[in-house]
């Protein structure tokens, strides 16, 4: 039985679950980790891989966090890549969306209408006295879009006939204040509330709330919760950046002290997320990522394999796999390639690794590849220290610290 | 009439900037200064977010002289800019140079308006009537 402290932890991954048992008694203490059966619910999974474990705590103890979902898909229309699209980007990545496309206003014309449903579309740009932003082109690209969800984040004056257009879109207040600023609290708000609301409406993770009477919570905000406290379980050295290589994706959280732009913002780390860099669920996408990268030969030879790696199903291709991930990672963040934002990555103090990436990994093989990318494609000595988060402490102090903001609330 | 005002590329020169942003407010410009170390992306980009009339950049450096070979391409890319006022002042160059050879060649890069190691006055006054001119 548990006692009056102890507290089950459960993070519901694309590829793997974790359950752990958080006590004052060290003795009580435990993690297991599971390669998720995708013939089962997820629910029936967890109960048969863990039941014993679960049926020992009472339905307030047990938290959860899920990014099996997917997350959100969105698309962002803005008018121009330095404010509004970034703006709006930057938003939907902290509200911990993970497929986000954009389209550039002015070249609507030539854009494809996507052919999925989206789940959300996001309107921005212009600052409010700027009107006549939007013409009916938008509408009209609009109407041929599939989405649940729409809305409109840009300027005032255009509000009104946006609306007029399409009766279902919210308005809220602009992303772009009258200094050209960033501001994030309404949208950042509704995107994490639809978030929830698409975790909760999943038939999969509703099922979860039979054994918990917690909010069931995205993984990447219960992660963006800990950051600030991550001292409490390593010697992290500031300004750090956290890697969450998983299954299908990857994660950065970054301190914003990294980064260059021109985004002036409260927060003190910001998220983005590599969609479809992971080395299970999206393995051929990261493989096809690796062979277009010029050093990425030079790097197999490092690790003594040839490309053949790339066609193998072993422990070892897994293991190059999550090494071409942090590489590839590390090479999006930096000058080296353009990506939606730039990393500053010869002042990074420390890499913190979480996820799967550490139970695949061992120390020297992670440094040794980030060793490798400081050299190659940075063409500096400068090496962080890297700190393996290899018993989820960072997810483990992320929920206590929800389970405390509940008890307040 | 709104302006769009920082310093261009790798250049730090803050005070310049400052004074560029008060006296522009001083004449009466609704100014949106991006400050310093500005890529020429971002000063177009926040014409068309802000709907200005007028673009001024400067430079201390001398860098201008690079990313000025970049202004006609860059500026065909976008749409509804062009009644956009484009101006640029500072020192223009990396080295000696004199005006008569530097302005034609600025000129020739898309700006309208070209004021190399003036004062600050005496550009504002350049600014002002050839805004009078074009309205006229």
């Amino acid at each position: 039985m548990s006692s009056q402290n102890d507290k089950l932890l459960i993070d519901v991954g694309s590829t793997y679950f974790k359950v752990c048992v958080t006590s004052d008694a060290p003795e009580r203490r435990q993690l297991e980790q599971h390669f998720r059966n995708f013939n089962q619910t997820i629910l029936d999974d967890l109960m048969h891989k863990c039941g014993h474990t679960i049926s020992a705590f009472a339905h307030d103890d047990v938290f959860i966090c899920s990014s099996a979902n997917g997350g959100l898909s969105t698309l962002i229309i803005g008018l121009t890549h330095t404010f509004s699209l970034k703006y709006a980007t930057n938003i939907a990545f902290n509200s911990g969306i993970n497929i986000i496309d954009t389209i550039l206003y002015q070249d609507l014309d030539s854009a494809t209408v996507p052919s999925d449903l989206i789940d959300v579309v996001i309107i921005a740009g212009g600052i409010n006295s700027k009107g006549d932003a939007f013409a009916d082109d938008l509408y009209e690209y609009l109407h041929n879009v599939n989405y649940s969800n729409i809305v409109y984040v840009g300027n005032e004056l255009d509000a009104a006939n946006a609306k007029a257009q399409l009766p279902e879109l919210v308005i809220l207040p602009n992303i772009i204040d009258d200094r050209l600023h960033i501001v994030e609290e309404d949208l950042k708000a509704y995107l994490t509330n639809l978030y929830q609301q698409d975790i909760m409406g999943k038939e999969d993770i509703k099922d979860l709330y039979q054994i918990s009477s917690n909010q069931i919570f995205s993984t990447p905000y219960i992660v963006n919760q800990t950051l600030p406290l991550i001292d409490a379980s390593y010697s992290v050295v500031n300004p750090f950046i956290l890697l969450d290589i998983g299954g299908a994706t990857t994660d950065i959280h970054y301190s914003k002290d990294l980064v260059e732009e021109n985004i002036v913002t409260n927060n003190e780390f910001d998220r983005l997320v590599f969609k479809k860099l992971g080395v299970y669920k999206s393995r051929e996408s990261l493989i096809f990522d690796a062979k277009n990268n010029e050093f990425v030969y030079e790097l197999l030879m490092h690790l003594g394999v040839t490309e053949n790696i790339f066609e193998e199903q072993s422990d070892k291709a897994t293991r190059i796999l999550m090494q071409l991930a942090i590489f590839l990672v590390l090479c999006k963040m930096s000058h080296y390639r353009e990506a939606y934002i730039n990393l500053k990555l010869t002042a990074v103090k420390s890499i913190v690794l979480t996820g799967g990436v550490t139970k695949v990994l061992k120390q020297d093989e992670v440094d040794d590849i980030i060793g490798f990318f400081f050299t190659k494609i940075l063409t500096s000595k400068h090496r962080p220290v890297t700190i393996m988060d290899s018993d989820y402490s960072i997810w483990t102090l992320g929920s206590r610290i929800q389970d405390v903001n509940l008890r307040e609330q | 009439m709104k302006v769009v005002t920082g310093v261009i590329g790798n250049d730090i020169h803050v005070v310049a900037n400052r004074l560029i942003d008060l006296s522009l407010k001083a004449r009466g410009y609704e100014v949106f200064n991006l400050g310093v170390n500005t890529y020429l992306e971002e000063f177009f980009d926040a014409v068309i977010e802000t709907d200005a009339d007028i673009l001024l950049i400067s430079s201390l450096n001398g860098e201008a002289e690079g990313w000025g070979r970049e202004v006609k391409a860059l500026k065909a890319e976008y749409k509804g800019l062009d009644k956009l006022i484009m101006m640029i002042g500072g020192n223009l160059t990396v080295g000696a140079g004199k005006a008569e050879d530097i302005i034609p060649k600025y000129k020739s890069y898309g700006f309208d308006l070209v004021c190399h190691q003036i004062d600050l006055n005496t550009g504002l006054d350049m600014l002002a009537d050839y805004i009078k001119e074009k309205s006229a």
